[in-house]
């Protein structure tokens, strides 16, 4: 799982039938790397969220029908971390 | 598994069910012991009770949800020990451990 923040969000009217009513976010963790994920929780622009990868993650969460491997789990209220920082500085 | 030190922690009221109660550290993985498609650091969640600069070792995949006693958790890594002490064979024991991307996190909690 990685720490990344919301950058944006992606549409597409003609998608994989699994993706029906599914909400897209692209998110950026601190090393520059971005992925787009499904979201259920209710995530927005500049929220920062807890990514989970992996095909047995999203069939617990979303579903097997879902032609995606990265799921939203969580949206952060807070990080502490060793320096005292945010979650761009702890690189997650 | 992966050996890491922890630099972190979140919070999250807002999540999977199957989160609730779940500590989630932030962890910074040891360069040698990193997996190669670990890029940065990685969120874990913690049944030990390990800390902000101690050492661990983290389990990834199916075993880690294992080890949480559920298979049916959307997590993908989990603190599976905490370590108390690092011994490497001499040709590495005579270069400092490193972490992935180079930079230290604070605390030297184990000075193998």
């Amino acid at each position: 799982m990685r720490l990344a923040r919301v950058v944006g969000a992606v549409w597409g009217a003609r998608h994989a039938s699994g993706l029906d009513g599914a909400k897209l976010l692209t998110v950026e963790s601190s090393n520059g790397g971005r992925v787009t994920a499904i979201d259920r929780l209710g995530a927005g622009v500049g929220d920062r969220v807890l990514v989970a990868h992996g095909t047995r993650v999203r069939d617990l969460t979303v579903g097997e029908t879902v032609a995606l491997k990265d799921v939203i789990v969580a949206i952060v209220d807070g990080v502490d971390d060793a320096e005292g920082d945010g979650v761009d500085e702890a690189g997650a | 598994m992966i050996l890491g030190r922890v630099v972190g922690e979140v919070w999250a009221t807002k999540k999977h069910p199957a989160l609730d109660g779940r500590k989630l550290l932030i962890i910074a993985p040891y360069l040698w012991y990193a997996p190669s498609h670990e890029t940065a650091n990685l969120v874990a969640v913690d049944a030990l009770g390990a800390g902000i600069g101690e050492d661990v070792v983290v389990c990834m995949g199916d075993p880690a949800r294992r080890s949480l006693g559920s298979t049916s958790m959307p997590v993908e890594a989990a603190v599976c020990a905490i370590v108390d002490r690092v011994e490497l064979s001499s040709d590495r024991g005579q270069r400092p451990l490193t972490f992935l991307g180079g930079r230290a996190p604070a605390h030297d909690a184990v000075t193998p």
